[in-house]
């Protein structure tokens, strides 16, 4: 019976499917434990770090900065907006990337010139994806901009803050955002927006009673443009060394829920497709016996 | 007055130490600073080098490399790249790191691998000078 055999065929299949995607899942689950460790130990400083750098700004007096300059001269449709885009290097990991890739679009379609849009992609998919789209406005990926997100390192995202403040320094970008992924809890990401460059600075803070209140200023050693010159590479790093994390744990968390269900999906359809084969199986001896006790009737007539 | 402040050191990896502390000392970009109690608001930047604060009456030893330090009157937020103690030092492989710098400075480089090559060797020099002094 062909049936039989198409059906045959297609369990085995699965099988092989199953095989592949349990595997991809014990892997991930075990990448998952080391990367929620490296979270947990770097939570405390990528908050800490925002946190802290928030209360310097409130406490920093007027300074003539290079990374607070938000060059109002330039027009808003004429400002040059880099985004630095954290995906994944692999897909198969459910809505991960494709949640990060439709928040960048919807991202760029708020700025209001597309054409000073400059997207620097982290990890293979993303690169892939924006680098294949060919539109009339040449959105501009920067191809040289190569850098994994397996395994984040310190030494890593010291090198892309490096690139992204040289860049905007040279007034190649006026503006820089973080895209990443955040993770809520280990059922929950948010995809981010972080502002990086230029640092905005508030001089009053709401008081208790609603009242703008200065803020008292804090000595700066030696001085407010040296430490400033020093703490933003050392912050930009910061960030985006946590923004690294965050997003390699929450890649790992996607790809093993995505291939949970997998196998799980796999293992209902092998259930289904037996219940067919048994079925048809039965079906053909049944017919079978039918034949056979028909011939030996007409044999005995 | 009160007598101690609350400290806090978190590396990228870890929360190195968070607590009461009587006195700290630490390497700014421009020489030692000591910190009291009751210190004025204070921002500053800590290039690689040794930092020593007092609890209960000691002294404690650590390597720090590349961070900053926030100073409010009753507070202290110390935000680093690593920080380690003199006994968690890995000598072997500070060793190798400076090694490796050391070989590579005798390379043609560019301006920027240059800068980062003295940052590794700056970073290998202090965990080897703060390990061979406090831990013996």
């Amino acid at each position: 019976m062909a049936n039989m055999r198409e059906i045959r065929e297609r369990v085995a299949s699965i099988q092989q499917i199953l095989k592949i995607t349990n595997a991809m899942y014990l892997m991930s689950s075990s990448k998952l434990k080391k990367a929620r460790k490296a979270l947990e130990a770097t939570d405390p400083y990528f908050y800490k770090l925002q946190e802290t750098v928030v209360s310097i700004l409130e406490h920093t007096p007027h300074t003539a900065q290079l990374y607070f300059d938000r060059r109002e001269s330039i027009p808003e449709d004429k400002r040059k907006k880099g985004y630095l885009v954290i995906t994944a290097d692999k897909g198969l990991c459910g809505s991960y990337n494709h949640n990060i890739l439709k928040y960048t679009e919807q991202e760029l379609k708020k700025a209001p010139d597309i054409d000073n849009c400059y997207l620097f992609v982290m990890g293979q998919v993303g690169r892939m994806y924006f680098q294949k789209q060919k539109r009339s406005n040449e959105r501009f990926v920067d191809g040289e901009f190569l850098y994994t997100t397996q395994n984040p390192t310190l030494y890593r995202a010291r090198d892309i803050a490096e690139k992204m403040l040289e860049k905007f320094r040279s007034e190649e970008l006026d503006e820089i955002y973080l895209i990443y992924t955040d993770m809520i809890n280990s059922s929950n990401f948010e995809t981010k927006t972080v502002q990086l460059l230029p640092f905005t600075r508030r001089h009053f803070a709401v008081a208790p009673d609603g009242s703008l209140k200065k803020l008292p200023k804090a000595s700066f050693v030696p001085s407010p443009e040296e430490v400033m010159s020093y703490l933003i590479p050392q912050y930009t790093k910061g960030i985006i060394y946590g923004a690294m994390v965050e997003a390699f744990c929450c890649e790992q968390q996607a790809r093993m829920t995505a291939m949970d269900a997998a196998t799980n999906s796999a293992r209902d359809m092998i259930k289904e497709l037996s219940l067919l084969y048994n079925r048809a199986r039965q079906a053909a001896i049944t017919q079978e016996i039918t034949e056979v006790c028909g011939g030996a009737s007409s044999i005995e007539d | 007055m009160a007598k101690t402040f609350h400290l806090e050191i978190i590396a990228a990896d870890r929360v190195f130490f968070e607590g009461e502390c009587e006195h700290l000392v630490i390497t700014a970009i421009d020489g030692l600073l000591g910190i009291l109690p009751g210190h004025e608001p204070l921002v500053t930047c800590l290039p690689t080098g040794e930092l020593k604060y007092m609890t209960g009456g000691e002294w404690s030893y650590a390597a720090i490399s590349e961070g900053f330090i926030e100073v409010m009157p009753d507070r202290a937020v110390i935000l680093a790249d690593s920080c380690e103690l003199p006994e968690e030092i890995d000598i072997k492989r500070a060793e190798e790191a400076k090694e490796r710098a050391e070989e590579q400075l005798r390379q043609k480089q560019s301006i920027m691998e240059y800068y980062h090559t003295q940052a590794a060797l700056n970073r290998a020099m202090n965990r080897l000078k703060v390990s061979q002094k406090h831990f013996k």
